[in-house]
């Protein structure tokens, strides 16, 4: 069983390095075709071991760096299996999208070799139990995602893609480089690099104001890539430049990294310093719910006011993960399953849509989807109507739970704060819902039939129809991820199972 | 009857004998023979392999365990004592040295600047100087061994003779001539304080136990890390550099990122391990820490040419260098060890590439930033090497190897909680990443249609490897292919090189 833990690291990486060193050294080794039928092939691949992984729980435990105690330490729990297939599953519908539209500005070889050393990167942050390779993890996914911006984004603006890239890299380098050091101050203070270890110990033996300052130094490292207000300025331009694979595994995968790394880094081993943070994260969170919200009512371009969205979406996540309580934590990993699901049903479609439009501009006059498209129309209603949190579906119960965590927050919570917090967050989601409607207004609803576009078919609109699927039923059974992740959630917050 | 003399034990002096001799006896074989040129760089390969043989033993051995010779009669003190930590760093400048060599060796379609046997002798006789200054114990040997490491560089940079080549060696021999006077003065400063010639922690602690003494010694440390912070190119002593650099021949820019650098923080090491432990942080240290990264980071960013933007990283990196070493502990000097020899790895790698780019392209071209553009497309082995070698001085996958070293220079000094030090650290992880992507992005870019290069076109070959084979010197590539092997291995498994520096 160990072997399939390793095996759905080692392929994505061996057939990640392959396709981008094919490319290189002679042009006619695989075709673009063949780079998507490998691609494809080893994305089930990998994610029929990621299943495996997460239904038999084999745990990887190697000496590494023995010089600096470092060990090879891999193995899914409760609180990483939604992510990790979450992230297997998004690899594959990634490259079956790439199927019907073909990536464009250089080599799909490339391309599709990068998604797999994007998905190896993510795979193994949250398959980690050692807190530096963790660390390491971390840093994989940078240069394919920076190549995946930088090559094959939008192909309108040199300037913009040039600089998109370079700030998603540059930010993200600050946020774990500070991250690092947080992670080598809390190596110092517990004496173990442990995940599990650092788990179990509840912060035992390190004095208040040391946990501070680590959590301090682990927030702000891993708020940068949630990204929480006001560190989010990276995100917009980043997401209305990446392609659409480039986009939805960033929404989808890639921010999830930071706030999984708070609850495995900051919250379970540091209970008293983020206790302390807490009350200023939960304000930090809510800010960015309403200002995500509001920049979402007057943005023109629908690639970024997704990416606003994905701004006041993770706000839920912070409001949640700064309650203190088993309801809050439990929201918060719902609500990030949640926000990956909608976010890249929404960027799946927006990028299509920005295909066949040429631009993502709102302003301009089109087709409305429900006459000219009805399959990208409908999918477009379930997906603006669970990011606005629409019972019965995925997005509701992240933030209701997160809302209702902070209502009642931990004893060493101050109450009043957090009440007035899940207020302010409320009217957020009354924004959400106006912005919401807008688009569907300006863009589904009406009778203009002309200019007309084809509707998603092929690989598009299987890949939609999953995502719609797993909107609905997960909206309608949220225990499917909710009792995965209770045992874990409530050994961390170490409060009785009622 | 105790012996009369000092003990020599020449096993354990081989990786300093073995480049001395091999520079006297290219020197002799120039005088017998004329005309040879391969001739004196295969007996100085072969003097370096010696030398790394006689390294060998000492490599990966345990915390305290060491090989000593030259002692004192009576089993008193020794003036060289190779531990693990001394003799990794001599085998790299022992292997750097050779890369340097195979850069510049002769080739018959153009004729070198000056006679083989100099540059070779002199490479070499820089080379001893830096493996002997790792083992000094004595501030004699310790001044001596350091200078003649230093002192051939200056002869091998105004070698080309150029107008540029003059000036960047007049830079260095300004700074090498300071340095000197510095370090000289701190010997003396060390000397009164201590009231013995060895560098070692009972002498230190002797000087640091008496109040009166104690300013004198921390003079003495104070002083010296400024002698060594013009080697090593710490900001405010690194202006020579950017000069140097741009204006010697390509592999000896690549000697003095390489082998000077080893033979300065080996220098610097003697010192520090002197340094009794438990000593509070050195605060001169943080500071041109600090200072270093960001001066060399932002101006390396401005630079348009690529020996200048190595010249400028090397001040940032020297920065990241000696910043595990504001925390005085055994930890940090394994740290400072081990980001050099990351450090070294990856500038040699890119100076290799750019070696032989200077072959296909010219001097003017392959100097020249912008003409980048493209590489990747044009010579994809060539990009993909250099691409490994500036992630790597980024720090960032899939240069592991210089991810791992930023973990382990960072380490001592969240240790040690010097917070502001470990951020302006971080500040700077993020200026340098700027720094290397924005010469990734240029080599990974698609060319102007306008500019387009002209296609390498090779009758009768096909194919990027081949054409290289054709356009590049044997001994370039062998010296890219080593060095680029070398980057892959430790960076899939680091500990390669971690574990050189001891268990």
């Amino acid at each position: 069983m160990v072997a399939l833990l390793i095996a759905a690291m080692v392929i994505p990486a061996v057939t990640g390095t392959f396709l981008i060193l094919s490319g290189r050294f002679s042009r006619a080794a695989v075709s673009d075709g063949n780079a998507n039928t490998l691609s494809l092939v080893t994305s089930v691949v990998t994610a029929v071991c990621v299943v495996a992984v997460v239904i038999a729980r084999p745990v990887l435990n190697q000496p590494w760096l023995t010089s600096l105690g470092v060990r090879l330490h891999f193995a899914a729990d409760g609180i990483s299996a939604p992510l990790l297939l979450l992230t297997a599953a998004l690899s594959i519908a990634v490259v079956v999208q790439a199927r019907s539209r073909p990536p464009h500005g250089a080599s799909a070889t490339t391309f599709y070799g990068c998604l797999q050393l994007v998905e190896l990167g993510a795979l193994a942050t949250f398959l980690a139990r050692d807190a530096i390779i963790f660390y390491v993890s971390f840093e994989i996914v940078l240069i394919p995602m920076w190549v995946l911006i930088a090559r094959y984004g939008d192909s309108h603006d040199l300037a913009a893609r040039a600089d998109a890239s370079g700030r998603f890299v540059l930010y993200t380098v600050l946020g774990s480089t500070l991250m690092l050091i947080g992670i080598l101050a809390l190596v110092q203070a517990s004496g173990t690099a442990d995940l599990d270890a650092l788990s179990a110990a509840h912060g035992a033996g390190i004095a208040k104001s040391t946990q501070i300052i680590i959590a301090a130094l682990l927030l702000v490292g891993m708020g940068i890539k949630v990204p929480i207000w006001p560190l989010h300025t990276w995100l917009p331009p980043a997401h209305t430049i990446a392609p659409t694979a480039g986009s939805v595994m960033l929404a989808a995968v890639l921010l999830k990294m930071g706030t999984y790394g708070i609850v495995r880094l900051a919250i379970a081993p540091l209970p008293i310093g983020f206790g302390a943070l807490a009350p200023a994260f939960a304000v930090l969170g809510v800010m960015g719910i309403v200002w995500g919200g509001l920049a979402c009512l007057v943005e023109n371009d629908l690639k970024r006011l997704i990416a606003y969205s994905s701004v006041a979406h993770m706000g839920f996540v912070v409001l949640g993960l700064s309650s203190g309580t088993t309801v809050g934590l439990q929201a918060a990993l719902f609500a990030n399953i949640a926000h990956g699901v909608v976010s890249a049903l929404l960027f799946f479609l927006v990028g299509g849509l920005k295909e066949r439009w040429g631009s993502a501009d709102l302003a301009t006059a089109r087709a409305a989807l429900r006459e000219v498209s009805p399959r990208l129309g409908i999918a477009l209603v379930v997906g603006f109507a669970a990011s606005l949190g629409l019972p019965g579906l995925v997005g509701f119960w992240g933030e209701f739970l997160a809302m209702y965590s902070a209502w009642n927050p931990a004893p060493d919570r101050p109450q009043g704060l957090m009440r007035f917090l899940v207020v302010v967050a409320v009217l957020g989601a009354g924004v959400a819902a106006a912005y919401s409607l807008r688009v569907l207004k300006l863009i589904w609803s009406g009778d203009r039939t002309t200019p007309a576009h084809e509707d998603a078919h092929g690989g598009e609109w299987s890949v939609l129809a999953v995502l719609v699927c797993a909107v609905l039923i997960l909206g309608i059974a949220p225990g499917l991820v909710l009792n995965s992740t209770f045992k874990d959630v409530a050994a961390i917050t170490m409060e009785v199972p009622r | 009857m105790s012996q009369a003399v000092v003990s020599v034990n020449v096993g354990i002096l081989l990786p300093v004998l073995a480049p001395a001799i091999g520079a006297a006896a290219v020197l002799v074989t120039d005088v017998a023979v004329q005309h040879l040129r391969r001739a004196h760089y295969v007996i100085a390969l072969v003097s370096l392999v010696v030398g790394v043989l006689g390294t060998l033993a000492g490599l990966g051995m345990a915390a305290g365990e060491v090989r000593r010779t030259l002692c004192l009669p009576g089993g008193g003190q020794c003036m060289y004592v190779a531990d693990s930590v001394v003799s990794t760093l001599q085998i790299a400048a022992l292997l750097a040295a050779g890369l340097t060599l195979l850069l510049s060796w002769p080739d018959d379609k153009k004729e070198l600047p000056g006679n083989t046997a100099v540059i070779v002798s002199l490479v070499l006789a820089a080379t001893a100087g830096a493996t002997a200054v790792a083992g000094a114990r004595d501030v004699g040997s310790w001044l001596v061994a350091l200078e003649l490491a230093t002192l051939p560089t200056v002869a091998l940079v105004a070698l080309r003779g150029a107008r540029s080549a003059i000036s960047g060696a007049i830079a260095l021999l300004t700074a090498a001539l300071v340095s000197f006077a510095l370090l000289a003065f701190s010997a003396a400063l060390w000397f009164t304080a201590t009231g013995s010639g060895f560098l070692t922690p009972a002498a230190a602690l002797h000087g640091f136990n008496d109040p009166v003494r104690r300013p004198i010694l921390v003079l003495a440390v104070v002083v010296a890390i400024a002698g060594i912070g013009f080697k090593l190119s710490l900001v405010p002593f690194h202006a020579w550099t950017p000069e140097a650099y741009d204006g010697a021949p390509l592999p000896m820019a690549a000697f003095l990122a390489g082998v000077s650098k080893i033979a300065a923080l080996a220098a610097l090491l003697v010192m520090i391990r002197a340094i009794p432990l438990g000593t509070p942080p050195l605060a001169a240290i943080a500071i041109v820490a600090a200072v270093s990264m960001t001066l060399g980071n932002i101006m390396a960013l401005r630079q348009n040419g690529v020996v200048r933007l190595l010249a400028w990283s090397t001040v940032a990196q020297a920065g990241w260098v000696v910043l595990p070493l504001a925390a005085v502990s055994s930890a940090a000097v394994h740290a400072s060890g081990a980001y050099l020899l990351a450090y070294v790895l990856a500038t040699l790698l890119a100076f290799a590439v750019v070696a032989a780019l200077v072959q296909i392209w010219g001097p003017t071209r392959a100097r020249d930033l912008a003409e980048y553009r493209g590489l990747l497309g044009e010579h994809p082995v060539l990009a993909s090497a250099l691409g490994l070698a500036l992630l790597s001085l980024a720090g960032l996958p899939p240069g592991f190897l210089g991810l791992v070293a930023k973990v382990v220079a960072l380490r001592p000094v969240v240790t040690s909680e010097l917070w502001l030090l470990a951020i302006v650290a971080a500040v700077n992880a993020v200026l340098g990443v700027a720094v290397y992507l924005r010469w990734l992005l240029i080599v990974v870019s698609t060319p102007d249609a306008s500019a387009q290069a002209a296609p390498l076109a090779v009758p009768g070959v096909a194919g990027p490897v081949a054409v290289l084979a054709v356009r590049v010197h044997p001994a370039t590539l062998v010296a890219v292919g080593l060095s680029a092997v070398a980057l892959v291995l430790t960076s899939l498994n680091p500990q390669l090189l971690l574990g050189l520096l001891g268990r």
